[in-house]
């Protein structure tokens, strides 16, 4: 809220705060203070003048030349872009050697080539206030040569961010209210405030119908004839101006000013535009709502009217209509002061998205009590500033919300959720001071204002927050925690990352929303399988956003397209994170972790010894088999036919599938613009790793030398090394402790081998733990190897 | 004898001279000292040296036999000497190495591990829950009202059946409180999401982390010294920090969190970085409602709850100017975080 500091003075002494204590104070109190803003205060060199002449420029349409009297005795040539004055106005002239908020400096120069020895200004320029729309235009009496500071009182805007909790201080009296409390300072009393004398009569059905009393419980009006309606006084225009406001005219304005003031919407109508009485009702089916933004609106059965005999004339609450307001003509007013429920002024607010400054209070929640203060306050300035008659009864239908229930404070206990050993009485006293009174027994009654005050905890936030949170001692206590299974899981993870990035992969966070067309792309699936589903949002906020992603590829994609913009050559990227997907026959959303890695271009850095290597899918075979083989289970791949990856297998850990890899399609890699051939893995972490705090044992280094033997097989050209790697693994001799390939061969020229065939060529190692091997014991197992030979099939050796 | 073996030291001293490579040094070798090399072959002529110049010849023969070995093992010694210089020979220490491929830990994982770390070290545990969450989890349970305003699908992703994307990782501390009974002292990373067209200081999608710490008088006092300590754990043990009153349904009294910072060139300022308060009595009342039982009574526990996020911490720390850059993924932006 737009507050004024002069305004509040109105209400409280604060001339010995300067503006920094003021705003700590508010600050530390749960008011935060976000902007201060000084208005007119005094801009040197900036003086009132008066146009004398005023002509075209000759080079530029928008531009005018002006002849101004500065007060100096000679005219002053500026040129000036403004429209909104005539000649003979008197306006804020901003001499050369000025400085103008924001620091823009006045200087004598050219405009499109005409001599410019200053420059008139607007309002907000001058941050005088928030008009731009054209110079600031100065009453005729205003001396020329006059400083500008002297026409215009200093002020200080303060910016608050008020909470929703705190609707009590949603006006100057409130804040006011809220520093008397603080500083521990008395309020000024107001000649306006008086008592509220009027007589309250019950509304005549002719009157006031009130239909809807659980959305209005309370309703009033006051019918004031004879007013004239004009420009507001200058005191009443500089107070809403300081604050941001527009001027309208003295009844609008009177509104207004009593809405911050006090904080109670008023909602004044031209009686004369009126159709008898007034009806508080909700709105009916498909009604339809012309109101005063310019805007029609549909109302629904649930929504508030203000309505005359025949039609709505205001949205109750949020706002009045076009066709009911005061205007130049009006003569009578009605005086419209009321209490709404809150959560009935909040829901039409937000269906209808229309907000004000009066729904904003109501929906938060005013004060009922002062509906009629503020009525009669409303009246009097009327009656000063407008001049006519008011009925001399103030129209009134339902009853005032009955007042805050007494909230009772437990001393001991309040103590030991602040942490504090603050006294009973420290703590009556800061109550007090906010306006509660002390009953027997701990309960305290709360004022009308501070219908937020409803439990015991809320008491304690009032001490807390009056008596300051740096005065309660911190306290260092901890105690011994059973580590979680989410620690195990955080820390493998952890250790997976650091891995990854010691083998020179970046770790990336990309976003977890994915768009249709990265869906459509058949690499969602490399997860998804046939029976699994992506998530769909129901209202995407922008086409690029519409999915929860099934994958990490999509996202690595990205990452890989705009790092090849940006001319990268070495592309190794991984990501950890959620995935999400929905089986088809199940209506909950499955959550898990994957790892996904991306694989392109150089494998080392580029040097001026030579090219880099550029990465194959065994690089990354490579990375999976050293990430996830280190424990009992070995890592192994199966192929895989994707229509998406050109190359692909299934990663095996043991026997169980913990995801897969391949390259992507070139038909896809040449999209975005890579070069080279582009790799991507994905793995399900909860296949992958099963943290655990055991130890795995290890075993010791073997006693006895190893003896091994080479083997070099012709095969066909399509057989897999899997199932040469599978023949030998099963052979069952217990010398026989492990092998290794070690060479690949094919000629396609048919010189050296066959076209259709290969060779692969493999170390087997023999071991005893008892003793050391004679060579005719290993050849006599090697022999039993190489006969087992012919059941691997068409197999020959070299 | 004598003299033949003389004869042979003066033809190997000349003939060593000339031995200037490998090669040529292991043709002198077997030139002289080969099983028919010259010293060789005059030794055999030992046996018809007479009994009495034995000792003499023999003498000679080692001594002879000695200058040779030595001369070899001498030249070998130079010529190695020679090799090694060859192959320092053109090493220019200041020409660039060969440099292994450096990659980092992402920002925010960074920013993250050392939350976790500090928050681990005052006894918390990690905790985790859905990112796809009921409304209960996040609303109702954590005493936010039907209207309010976060609850639409204009700031929240709703799902056709009801179930929307999380807002905040408050929701693990119900689901927390729904599986554990007190103590508990928990912290829980993870993304949350809110309908935020993505711009320099939003994104739909980010990462928060939320802190719980519930047991029998846990007071304000204990909530300042954690948060005290994470921040300073985060940014220097002398960072100033302080706690401003504000509001947030779940929490009452509720405080927002700022520390003193001098970012680069600008003086010191206050910079909002976290959400905190005690734990709402209505949350509780919720907790004891969904878990049957009355172990959450709020007349018996108290706590405090707290929640930060952790790209702004990361771009605080860092001074990092755009939101996106985190999810960008930009080799040249997440390199400078390889040494971070």
């Amino acid at each position: 809220m737009n507050t004024s500091l002069n305004w509040l003075q109105d209400h409280i002494d604060l001339s010995d705060y300067s503006t920094d204590a003021l705003s700590d104070l508010l600050t530390f109190a749960g008011i935060e203070v976000e902007g201060i803003q000084a208005r007119g205060a005094g801009v040197d060199h900036v003086v009132v003048g008066q146009v004398k002449s005023s002509e075209p420029h000759p080079g530029a349409d928008r531009l005018s030349v002006c002849q101004v009297d500065d007060g100096s005795g000679s005219l002053r040539q500026i040129v000036c872009g403004a429209k909104n004055y005539k000649v003979d106005d008197k306006v804020p002239v901003a001499l050369p050697g000025a400085v103008l908020p924001g620091d823009f400096k006045i200087k004598e120069g050219k405009l499109r080539g005409v001599v410019s020895n200053g420059m008139m200004c607007s309002g907000r320029e001058l941050q005088l206030s928030d008009d731009h729309e054209g110079l600031l235009i100065l009453k005729t009496d205003a001396a020329t040569g006059t400083p500008i500071g002297e026409l215009f009182e200093s002020d200080t805007l303060l910016e608050l961010e008020i909470t929703p909790n705190r609707p009590d201080c949603l006006s100057h009296l409130g804040i006011a209210r809220e520093l008397a409390a603080l500083a521990k300072r008395p309020l000024k009393g107001v000649a306006h405030h008086g008592e509220s004398s009027v007589t309250q009569q019950p509304a005549k059905a002719d009157e006031i119908t009130l239909e809807a009393t659980e959305a209005c419980p309370f309703y009033t009006a006051r019918r004031i004839t004879g007013v004239k309606v004009g420009p507001s006084p200058d005191w009443m225009k500089s107070k809403l101006e300081a604050i941001g406001l527009r001027p309208i005219n003295n009844i609008v304005d009177i509104t207004n000013y009593v809405l911050f003031e006090m904080g109670q919407p008023l909602h004044a109508f031209d009686v004369a535009k009126l159709d008898g009485g007034i009806r508080v009702r909700l709105a009916s089916e498909g009604e339809k709502f012309l109101a005063l933004d310019g805007n029609e609106y549909a109302l629904e059965t649930d929504d508030l009217v203000i309505a005359d005999q025949s039609k709505a004339v205001a949205i109750g609450g949020v706002m009045g209509g076009e066709d009911s307001g005061v205007t130049e003509g009006t003569t009578d007013v009605l005086l419209e002061s009321a209490y709404f429920t809150p959560s009935h002024i909040r829901r039409t607010s937000r269906r209808l998205d229309l907000s004000s400054d009066s729904s904003y209070r109501f929906e938060r929640g005013i004060d009922p009590a002062q509906t009629v203060g503020a009525s009669e306050l409303a009246t009097k300035l009327i009656l000063e500033i407008a001049g006519g008659e008011a009925e001399d009864v103030l129209l009134v239908a339902g009853e005032v919300p009955a007042p805050p229930a007494p909230v009772t404070l437990d001393h001991g206990r309040a103590q030991r959720l602040l942490g504090t050993d603050l006294s009973e009485a420290e703590m009556g006293e800061i109550l007090t001071g906010l306006g509660l009174e002390s009953q027997a027994q701990g309960a305290w009654n709360v004022p009308t204002f501070r219908g937020d005050l409803e439990r015991h905890v809320d008491l304690v936030e009032e001490i807390a927050r009056v008596y300051g949170i740096d005065k309660i001692p911190a306290r260092e206590v901890a105690f011994f925690a059973e580590p979680s299974k989410e620690d195990a899981r955080y820390d493998a993870y952890h250790q997976l990352r650091q891995r990854l990035v010691a083998f020179g992969y970046d770790d990336c966070l990309t976003i977890k929303l994915i768009s249709d067309a990265q869906l459509a792309d058949d690499l969602c699936s490399l997860r998804l399988g046939k029976q699994n589903q992506a998530v769909p949002l129901k209202k995407p906020l922008s086409q690029d956003h519409t999915t929860l992603r099934p994958s990490v590829v999509p996202g690595l994609l990205d990452v890989a397209e705009r790092n090849i913009r940006h001319g990268a050559k070495s592309l190794k990227f991984f990501e950890i994170g959620t995935v999400f997907s929905k089986h088809e026959k199940s209506p909950n959303v499955l959550e898990s972790q994957q790892l996904g890695i991306l694989l392109s271009g150089d494998t080392t850095n580029p040097s001026w010894h030579g090219d880099a290597p550029e990465a194959d899918i065994y690089d990354l075979i490579g990375l999976c088999e050293a990430l996830f083989g280190g424990g009992k289970q070995a890592v192994s791949m199966r192929r895989l036919e994707q229509e998406s990856l050109l190359v692909a297998a299934e990663i095996l850990l043991g026997k169980s599938v913990i995801g897969r890899l391949g390259q992507v399609h070139p038909a896809r890699t040449r999209e975005m613009d890579c070069e080279g051939p582009l790799y991507v893995a994905e793995i399900d972490l909860a296949k992958a790793i099963k943290p655990s705090l055991a130890a795995e044992p290890v075993a010791g280094l073997p006693k006895f030398p190893a003896i091994t033997r080479d083997i070099a097989l012709e095969v066909p050209l399509d057989m897999e090394n899997a199932e040469v790697a599978n023949f030998l693994s099963k052979q069952n001799d217990v010398l026989l402790v492990g092998f290794e390939m070690f060479d690949l061969f094919a000629d396609p020229s048919g010189e050296k081998l066959p076209a259709d065939r290969k060779s692969l060529a493999y170390t087997l190692t023999y071991r005893s733990s008892d003793r050391t091997l004679k060579s005719e014991e290993v050849d006599k197992a090697h022999a039993k190897v190489l006969a087992a030979l012919p059941k691997l099939g068409d197999v020959k050796q070299r | 004898m004598i003299e033949q073996l003389d004869a042979i030291h003066q033809d190997a001293q000349a003939a060593i001279e000339d031995a200037c490579d490998e090669a040529a040094l292991e043709e002198f070798r077997i030139r002289f000292l080969g099983k028919k090399g010259a010293l060789t072959q005059a030794a055999s002529g030992m046996r018809n040296v007479s009994k009495e110049d034995k000792p003499a010849v023999g003498q000679k023969l080692n001594e002879v036999r000695q200058a040779l070995t030595g001369f070899v093992e001498a030249r070998t010694a130079e010529l190695l000497a020679l090799k090694d210089a060859e192959a320092a020979k053109g090493i220019d220490v200041t020409l660039p190495g060969r440099r292994p491929q450096q990659a980092a830990l992402h920002p925010l994982t960074q920013v993250m591990h050392r939350g976790i770390s500090a928050l681990r070290q005052m006894g918390f545990t990690l905790a985790t829950g859905p990112e796809v969450e009921t409304e209960f989890h996040c609303f109702d349970a954590l005493n936010t009202p039907e209207d309010h305003p976060a609850r639409n699908e204009k700031d929240t992703f709703y799902f056709a059946d009801g179930h929307l994307l999380r807002t905040h990782t408050s929701s693990v501390q119900v689901r927390t409180m729904e599986t554990t009974k007190p103590p508990v002292r928990i912290i829980a990373p993870g993304s949350a999401y809110r309908r935020d067209e993505i711009d320099s200081t939003h994104l739909s999608v980010f990462s928060q982390m939320e802190g719980l710490y519930v047991a029998e008088d846990v007071s304000l006092g204990d909530l300042k010294g954690t948060l005290e300590r994470l921040f300073r754990a985060i940014f220097g043990p002398k960072t100033p920090v302080r706690f401003r009153p504000h509001f947030f349904p779940f929490t009452e009294p509720s405080f927002e969190i700022d520390i003193k910072l001098q970012p680069k060139g600008q003086e010191p300022r206050w910079i909002e970085i976290a959400g905190c308060g005690m734990v709402d009595p209505n949350v509780f009342r919720q907790i004891c409602e969904s878990r049957g039982d009355d172990v959450y009574d709020p007349d018996k526990v108290t706590g405090f709850a707290f929640g930060l996020g952790l790209e702004r911490l990361a771009m605080i720390m860092w001074g990092i100017p755009d939101i996106r850059l985190l999810i960008e993924n930009d080799q040249r932006f997440l390199r400078q975080f390889a040494s971070a």
